[in-house]
């Protein structure tokens, strides 16, 4: 069951009131009228809480200021839009060319892990390990420090995709690799007594499974990537935090600008995460933590 | 740059940062459960609104992403009148990352007890309490091993974002971009910083798949 199901549960509760769609909904018995008071009062007392919560987070925002409108006039100039606009596509075109870079390396560094060529394996694991025990951070310093002292003149678009990119990749080929420990053994065995070689099997019967166990795990990395396209900022690539950056210096308004970009991200991320889970229940194929 | 000047000049700057990248992570992390442990406990209750604020906050800061939330504290909190100091701010932006992420582990190590197993207790005379210590949190805890272990990793990896602001005991990435800042460090600074955070999630991974062997439930 999907962890969220509670949100839709209750309307399927009042149908099948005996068995509980999810075990957090069974943790609870059909309430008598005495839990049902005890529910009702907690509902309201929550519902004080966290409405006073909310009047306190207003407070501080009214009395430190920060929804006078000079911190948030230029929110109704199309130039600002335009401007917050390219730098959602700046980080759109480092997240996808890093996706699909991650998607084609994982591929190769997850062939190259289940190689019976041993030394392949070796390199390979070591590779792999690397990219998912260091921060993407790191290597980004890597690009933006040490290639410009060697005489290599990286874009800083290039210096966010790649370090980004290799991170997922790492990641993507374990994940792969978990797909293709998915694919029942039967399947290769039956490739192989139909005469095909371990590498047709493998291309042929093997990696289409493998890659459809996986799509949905998929989807959510790219969650992982679009988080880690705001370290443009770190290089100055013009992305949206980045942009935002630009925004704050020149309207003096941090709050709102910061604010506003987050609830950008944060809403891709989720419509991303949404998707991830719409497929998963579409296909059947698990989402892997 | 070579070793030995590395290591004459930085090797206790690197320990020290060492020291500072697993406090920041360690700190983050068990603070980040215990919080999830108190979010998951309200997120399972019988009270709506409690449980649509808790799915709230999940949803919110699993999807932000760590530069902007830390950015916003550091810089934008202090506009709204609550100022933390620089450390404390990046171990506030990893506990609520964690949290986030492990109340979404322990409701999925929840939802992973079949429903029958809760109406076998409950027909065997179980109160809700004996229901809840006995046959749910063991098992949840048991089956969460690998994905907390995961998250400890990323909690790691996200003490790196300590590096964009001007903390005073710098974390690994922060104390190579200060010595590539001030002089040719070269890639030596890298791979030794990159060769401890590959040894440090690698324990953490190989001490998590032994403790999720020990108490993993064979299904």
């Amino acid at each position: 069951m999907s962890y969220l199901s509670h949100t839709h549960g209750s309307a399927h509760r009042k149908t099948v009131r005996m068995s509980a769609p999810t075990t957090q909904d069974a943790l609870f018995e059909v309430s008598g009228p005495r839990a049902r008071r005890w529910i009702r009062i907690g509902t309201a007392l929550s519902i004080v809480l966290l409405a006073g919560l909310l009047f306190l987070i207003y407070q501080q925002f009214a009395f430190s200021g920060q929804l006078d409108e000079q911190y948030w006039f230029f929110f109704g100039q199309f130039t600002t839009w335009t401007f917050i606009a390219q730098g959602l596509l700046g980080t759109v075109k480092v997240a996808v060319v890093a996706g699909i870079l991650a998607i084609i390396v994982g591929l190769l560094l997850m062939t190259g892990r289940i190689s019976h060529f041993a030394p392949l394996r070796w390199v390979c694991r070591l590779i792999i390990d690397v990219a998912r025990g260091v921060p993407s951070l790191l290597f980004i310093y890597f690009f933006f420090l040490v290639l410009p002292t060697w005489g290599l003149t990286v874009s800083t678009y290039w210096m966010v995709t790649i370090p980004i990119s290799f991170n997922a990749a790492g990641v993507l080929a374990e994940v792969f690799r978990s797909g293709v420990n998915a694919v029942p053994t039967g399947q290769s065995e039956a490739a192989t007594s139909l005469g095909l070689s371990r590498g047709q099997a493998f291309r042929g019967v093997i990696l289409p499974q493998a890659i459809r166990y996986v799509i949905p795990t998929l989807v959510t990395q790219l969650v992982v990537v679009v988080k880690d396209t705001t370290f443009g900022y770190v290089v100055t690539y013009p992305e949206m935090m980045q942009n935002a950056k630009v925004l704050i210096s020149n309207y003096n308004s941090l709050v709102p600008v910061y604010l506003v970009t987050a609830i950008i991200y944060i809403l891709i991320n989720y419509l991303l995460s949404r998707l991830a889970r719409y497929i998963s229940k579409r296909t059947g194929a698990k989402i892997e933590l | 740059m070579s070793f030995h000047y590395l290591i004459a000049n930085y090797g206790s700057a690197f320990l020290g940062s060492l020291l500072t990248t697993w406090r920041l992570t360690a700190i983050g992390f068990i603070v980040g459960l215990i919080l999830a442990l108190l979010l998951t406990i309200l997120r399972v209750s019988p009270i709506k609104p409690l449980r649509m604020a808790v799915d709230f906050y999940v949803q919110v800061f699993r999807n932000i992403p760590g530069l902007s939330l830390l950015i916003f504290i550091v810089y934008g909190l202090p506009a709204l009148h609550i100022v933390l100091d620089y450390e404390p701010s990046v171990i506030a932006a990893l506990i609520i990352i964690c949290s986030a992420f492990a109340c979404e582990n322990l409701s999925t190590g929840i939802n992973t007890i079949g429903v029958g197993q809760i109406e076998a207790a409950r027909s065997l005379g179980l109160g809700f309490t004996s229901i809840v210590t006995k046959i749910v949190i063991p098992q949840a805890l048991r089956s969460v091993v690998l994905p907390m272990t995961n998250l400890l990793i990323a909690v790691m990896l996200s003490s790196s974002l300590a590096s964009q602001i001007p903390v005073s005991n710098y974390d690994l990435t922060g104390l190579v971009a200060k010595i590539n800042n001030s002089e040719v460090g070269g890639i030596l600074t890298f791979a030794v910083a990159a060769v401890l955070y590959l040894a440090s999630a690698l324990v953490i991974s190989a001490l998590g798949s032994a403790v999720d062997k020990k108490v993993r439930i064979a299904r």
